[in-house]
């Protein structure tokens, strides 16, 4: 799947329309995502930070779109999440990297990290697991 | 922990504080459009109306996790200022959540939270969240920890006094 494909299959998902994000790279094991800040994702208001549930649904999103390329064949369950909330993150972009951590036949773990101006610099990590069968 | 002692004050200051986030929401909290059920000291629990934008397929039935996350994180925060006086500002250090069924209904998501230790410096919290459907099937469970900044100015009088939700 082209990664404008994979793209075209995201903007059909409601959810992740309400997220608006942009897939910029897809290799096997690994994706590549970016999220502009709109008002409907900020958590704290005073000084315009995303809401910790927009950066973690943002990463579970692209690891679930690690996990499979292709919905209609494969819908990974998300079991559960754990995120590290490192810098608060302000108005602007905000960039993913998820990594495959382990792939089974019946279980997916995907790790996530996320950042803003600088990648040294992440403002979350997160793991997820996903039930495959 | 609170200092007021009174029953009625402490009445009041709930309820204060529930008027400010109830007319003050801004952000995901406004776009999730939540309203508080029930507050005690250190307790909340919230409704989450059904909403198709938070769905993953198109027939609108099936809630993405994400918002589940996003629902516990926020009613935490609010948990938080109903347990501790003179937070300057809080941040969300870690937190977990366990999918236990898929969220498949249409029903409202109610949410419970409770922060169930806080100290000077952090605050612990654990919720669960159902569908407000027969058997109250339970979606989600989290928990979490936050870290606080204490002082005089708190985070809800400059919410009050017309931030940016204002």
């Amino acid at each position: 799947m082209t990664l404008e494909d994979l793209q075209a299959q995201c903007e059909r998902v409601p959810f992740f329309r309400f997220l608006d994000f942009t897939i910029l790279e897809v290799e096997d094991k690994s994706i590549l995502a970016s999220l502009v800040q709109s008002d409907r994702h900020i958590g704290n208001p005073i000084i315009g930070a995303f809401h910790g549930g927009i950066m973690a649904s943002f990463m579970e999103a692209m690891a679930s779109v690690t996990v499979s390329h292709n919905w209609d064949v494969l819908r990974p369950k998300p079991i559960n999440l754990t995120i590290d909330y490192m810098r608060p993150a302000l108005a602007g972009t905000l960039f993913t990297r998820t990594k495959v951590s382990r792939m089974g036949r019946r279980m997916a773990s995907i790790e996530a990290v996320a950042w803003q101006d600088n990648k040294d610099k992440p403002v979350a990590k997160g793991l997820f697991h996903f039930l495959l069968v | 922990m609170v200092i007021v002692t009174s029953k009625s004050e402490q009445a009041a200051r709930l309820d204060e504080i529930a008027g400010i986030w109830n007319s003050r929401a801004h952000g995901l909290i406004r776009e999730m459009d939540l309203k508080i059920e029930k507050v005690a000291e250190s307790k909340v629990e919230l409704r989450m109306p059904f909403n198709p934008d938070f769905c993953v397929d198109d027939e609108g039935t099936l809630l993405h996790g994400g918002i589940l996350t996003a629902l516990l994180d926020s009613s935490f925060g609010l948990a938080n200022f109903l347990a501790t006086e003179n937070v300057q500002s809080m941040s969300t250090i870690d937190l977990r959540v366990e999918y236990l069924r898929p969220a498949q209904s249409r029903a409202d998501v109610i949410v419970s939270a409770e922060c169930y230790h806080i100290s000077r410096h952090v605050a612990f919290n654990s919720g669960r969240a159902w569908f407000d459907a027969p058997g109250k099937p339970e979606v989600a469970r989290g928990s979490a920890a936050f870290s606080l900044i204490r002082g005089d100015g708190s985070m809800l009088d400059k919410m009050k006094t017309g931030g940016p939700g204002g």
